[in-house]
């Protein structure tokens, strides 16, 4: 049988190497895509994501299982993604804002293309417009969001990671996915 | 009609609201289209923005382990390198200069400084003695001495 997460976590923080890389190939995959998802850059998403498993390595003993492991985790990842977003704000001033992987994204992975080409255009359009809102939200919003749409968390789950209460994450999914949908009805 | 449970939508939809607060949200859309078309639309949203948000670009998992190896064991160094005995006793020194100065200075600064207290020093200031105090404390100690030389003959006073 499997081992925990939970389990895992107390034999890293008696620095048991084998347990570290379970976790770590257990995790790497959601937490590079979470990263990325919330920096939209590649690179960012693979440094920020490393910097949590070191974390996580560092701090392991601090884990006390009041929460789950899953929870507590995305919570370093979280945070570390945040503040990465606010320390490299000033710099996004000064280059393209248009990140590398971004562009191509949004439309590229979009599934069931329309016969009709005047509503595939459209319908691209709005995916489009969108895809630039999600990235506009505020990263708290944002950060809501992907953890409900791609992490399928609960807003018990969400409010632990964003360190806020439940009624704050209402708030936080209730005006980005507003915002959302002022974008599809201008369309 | 009650309030528009605009924050409830998305827990109502993902099923996460007690049985109460549920009812309450159900009666509200059955007597609200607003609300009932906004439901709808966020429905569709958040199924349609996993997609959206797509995947990220593909990565090589063996060079993101070993540079997560090769990063870990950079931390590891840094730490180490701190727990040398050369760096640990530099830093006991000078943590321990620092204490010295501290508290020493701290002694000499409480010999030198002015021995009035907060009151004395807010009741000079009003009165404006500040500045001869210690002529104005010579005189009490002058009378206090007048007193003193004076306490026979106060004594023989009292008793005839």
């Amino acid at each position: 049988m499997e081992p925990a997460d939970e389990a895992l976590c107390e034999r890293v923080a008696r620095r048991d190497e084998a347990a570290f890389d379970l976790l770590v190939s257990r995790y790497q995959e959601r937490a590079y895509r979470l990263a990325w998802s919330i920096l939209r850059n590649a690179e960012d998403a693979r440094d920020v994501s490393q910097e949590a498993f070191i974390r996580l390595y560092e701090v392991a003993g601090s884990f006390r299982g009041r929460s789950k492991f899953s929870t507590w985790f995305y919570r370093i990842l979280v945070n570390l993604c945040l503040d990465h977003k606010r320390k490299h704000k000033w710099w996004k001033l000064w280059v393209r804002d248009d990140d590398d992987d971004r562009a191509e994204t949004i439309l590229d992975r979009q599934p069931a293309p329309v016969n009709d080409p005047v509503d595939k255009l459209s319908r691209e359009e709005t995916l489009k417009a969108l895809g630039s809102a999600v990235d506009r939200l505020a990263p708290r919003q944002r950060a809501a969001v992907l953890l409900r749409v791609q992490e399928d968390m609960a807003t018990y789950d969400i409010a632990r990671v964003l360190k806020c209460s439940e009624a704050t994450v209402r708030v936080h999914l209730h005006r980005a996915l507003a915002t959302l949908k002022k974008t599809v009805e201008k369309r | 009609m009650t309030r528009h449970p605009d924050n409830d939508l998305v827990p109502y939809l993902r099923g996460e609201l007690p049985p109460a607060e549920r009812e309450r949200v159900a009666r509200h859309l059955e007597e609200c289209p607003d609300c009932k078309q906004d439901t709808e639309l966020l429905r569709d949203l958040l199924g349609n923005l996993a997609h959206l948000i797509g995947q990220p670009p593909v990565v090589n998992w063996a060079r993101y382990r070993a540079e997560l190896s090769e990063k870990l064991e950079a931390r590891r160094r840094q730490i180490v390198w701190w727990r040398r005995p050369m760096p640990l006793a530099l830093s006991a020194s000078l943590a321990g200069v620092l204490l010295f100065v501290a508290v020493w200075g701290g002694r000499e600064m409480s010999k030198s400084g002015d021995p009035l207290g907060p009151d004395e020093v807010v009741m000079g200031q009003e009165l404006g003695l500040l500045q001869d105090f210690r002529t104005v404390e010579r005189l009490d100690l002058l009378e206090d001495l007048e007193v003193i030389r004076n306490l026979d003959g106060l004594a023989s006073e009292h008793q005839g």
